[in-house]
């Protein structure tokens, strides 16, 4: 519990407080520049390794189900094409999951002994990531397009959109498992599986369509083959149309950020005692 | 002035204690719907206080009292459980020199990672920085990874950060003086010009003298509560007889039922001849039983101190193949001469500690006091011996 001072002063219990104005910006730039340089400051390749392990990625993908699949059925676009603009919002929103589970843990020292929104820890991580994977979202469509495949440059009207609505759902689970993270050191263990079978089971390397009528319904409905679905319409067939999914789509990513950053408020004054 | 400046009502703090996995998501569960941990550890317990501007007050109290958690609740890096805080100005904290600092930044980036941790605008943090940068005094370093830095260097960083930012109060957990002899110089000026200032200090210390040097007011902590809280030389001269006391309960004699029982070598009689007074020069005799609960002969350590426990000489059975003589069953004899004593003038005690057989553990002791009288001005309290020569 927090109190105001008589003459209207600030409040003391800084970890707790909600965030605002410039002295908090400026913490959250700091800690950004702190994510992105500290990741890669140790590995000899640096930023571009964030670009090339989706790419590599990518190129096995390519490999196992071009020719030894010999998949097909993607509406006659290219497997790359296909694959590519799903895979990177995919790829952002699982690391971005996985590097903010034990985003806390990092700060550990700070948090037992200097007041501040805690907050701001799960917001640069997953900034962080973002930031990254994004950049090496635009690059690739810009290899792609350069390279002749028929990608849509006006469908970024859209796609830019959607990621960032990608962006708030993801932020809001993050911080849940941020939180969760501090009391049970389970929940970084089992989230690593658990993203796994999700990619497999989101229409990521398949189309839709593929998928049995029986069970489409249950594919359709998870909110990640929204996001898939939506980049695949602005950027492959060039379709800037709202639908009412993507009202029901931000609508969830609402109240993902709402209720992740309602857990991490109420868990976060207890991180001293648990980090 | 009638505004407080910090005002603590009814202040405590619950830590859980969770013994199980299982506990942990329990709790998780509890927290989540707004209840308290089921099992806590009262760390604070109904604590009030109110600070005005230039009355600084000294936290005092044993390793545990919870001062480390109020002075974290007052610079607001724990939400106290119950009860309120209440501040009008800018707070500082000195918890730990440097750490908010990232060992792969350079100082000069630690700086404004610092600075904004601490909540001050880079529009602030400005003309600031040439102040911060002069006062840690670190030379071309400044521009090297703080991992680079002595530990020094980083509390003088560390310092200089704090300091820089002229809270109204300033609250430090025993880093009054940090660095090397000329940086523990500026500390001190600095703390002086700032206490001049009508600066507020709110100190968490051991040191006595610091708290009857710095503050006008003291609050003794004891297990979470406020034991004391009042005009500083009055709380901590309470606080420093409730040691001695618990010192001297703590060495009262055990005697040898006791110590059988405990299976401790103990020490059952000591006297000295002449008992009590006796003039410089003169001959002192010390005697004394020592009871052993295995029948293996204890070592005797017999020592002189000065009144204030300022140790003067001591000499122990085992040092010189003197082992007590055996008088019974589980008793030991001893006598130690000192014929000519060279004590100067005062008041010491003659002590007697029992130590297992081999000279390891200490078990008891008894002491008696013995007054040296004589007229000399010489100045100390032994006489070596000399002689004035002519000079060469």
């Amino acid at each position: 519990m927090t109190a105001r001072a008589a003459d209207g002063s600030r409040l003391v219990g800084r970890t707790g407080r909600p965030l605002s104005g410039a002295r908090d910006r400026a913490l959250f730039v700091n800690f950004l520049r702190r994510e992105l340089t500290t990741r890669y400051l140790g590995s000899v390749t640096g930023f571009a390794w964030a670009l090339l392990s989706p790419l590599a990625l990518l190129g096995v993908y390519y490999f196992v189900f071009t020719h030894i699949f010999r998949a097909t059925g993607f509406a006659g676009q290219s497997f790359v094409a296909f694959v590519a603009i799903a895979l990177w919002p995919w790829l952002a929103a699982q690391e971005a999951l996985q590097r903010g589970a034990i985003s806390i843990a990092g700060y550990a020292g700070m948090i037992r002994k200097v007041a501040f929104p805690h907050e701001i820890i799960v917001l640069a991580s997953v900034a962080a990531t973002f930031v990254l994977q994004f950049a090496g979202y635009l690059a690739i469509l810009a290899v792609l397009r350069i390279s002749g495949e028929p990608i849509h440059v006006r469908g970024l009207l859209l796609a830019v959109p959607v990621w960032i609505v990608l962006l708030i759902g993801i932020t809001g689970l993050t911080f849940l498992v941020a939180a969760l993270q501090v009391f049970v050191k389970d929940v970084e263990h089992v989230l690593m599986p658990l993203l796994m079978m999700l990619m497999y089971l989101t229409p990521i390397l398949y189309p839709l369509t593929l998928v049995p009528e029986g069970v489409r319904s249950w594919v359709a409905a998870n909110p990640f083959n929204w996001v898939v679905g939506r980049l695949r319409d602005a950027l492959l067939d060039g379709r800037l149309t709202l639908q009412s999914t993507d009202a029901l789509a931000l609508a969830v990513a609402i109240a993902l950020f709402v209720g992740g950053r309602w857990v991490f408020r109420r868990l976060s004054p207890h991180f001293e005692d648990f980090v | 002035m009638t505004t407080s400046l910090l005002a603590l009502d009814g202040i405590g703090k619950d830590y859980a204690k969770v013994e199980t996995r299982g506990g942990r998501l329990r709790l998780v569960f509890d927290l989540l719907r707004g209840h308290g941990a089921a099992h806590v550890f009262r760390a604070l317990d109904d604590v009030s206080f109110t600070m005005r501007r230039g009355e600084s007050l000294g936290i005092i109290g044993e390793n545990g009292a919870g001062k480390s958690t109020l002075l974290k609740v007052v610079a607001g890096v724990i939400q106290p459980t119950r009860g309120s805080v209440a501040v009008s100005g800018r707070v500082g904290a000195l918890l730990e020199l440097g750490s908010g600092f990232h060992p792969e930044y350079t100082g000069l980036a630690n700086i404004d990672l610092a600075a904004a941790l601490l909540g001050l605008a880079p529009s602030e943090l400005g003309a600031k920085r040439d102040e911060i940068i002069a006062f840690a005094d670190l030379g071309d370093h400044i521009n090297d990874p703080l991992k680079q830095y002595s530990s020094g260097m980083v509390v003088r960083l560390g310092f200089a950060v704090a300091t820089a930012l002229s809270p109204d109060v300033l609250i430090t957990d025993e880093v009054l003086a940090v660095g090397d002899e000329s940086f523990q110089k500026r500390c001190i000026a600095w703390m002086e010009r700032y206490l001049g200032g009508g600066g507020t200090l709110l100190l968490c210390s051991h040191s006595m003298y610091h708290i009857q040097k710095l503050c006008t007011h003291a609050l003794w902590l004891k297990d979470g509560r406020v034991e004391r809280y009042g005009p500083a030389n009055d709380v901590s001269q309470a606080y420093l007889a409730y040691h001695e006391e618990k010192d001297a309960r703590a060495h009262r004699p055990l005697g040898a039922d006791r110590a059988a029982a405990d299976g401790w070598y103990a020490i059952d009689t000591l006297t000295i001849d002449p008992p009590e007074t006796i003039e410089q020069g003169g001959m002192l005799t010390v005697r004394g039983e020592v009871f052993s609960p295995d029948d293996r002969t204890p070592v005797v350590l017999v020592g002189i101190v000065r009144a204030d426990g300022t140790p003067v000489y001591g000499v122990a059975t085992d040092m010189e193949d003197a082992p007590p003589l055996q008088i019974g069953n589980g008793r030991y004899a001893f006598s130690l001469a000192f014929p000519d004593v060279a004590l100067l003038p005062g008041r010491y005690k003659v002590r007697a500690h029992a130590l297992d057989p081999e000279g390891v553990r200490l078990f008891d002791h008894v002491e008696q006091t013995l007054t040296v009288t004589g007229a000399t001005r010489e100045l100390g309290f032994v006489r070596l011996p000399h002689r004035w020569q002519t000079p060469a």
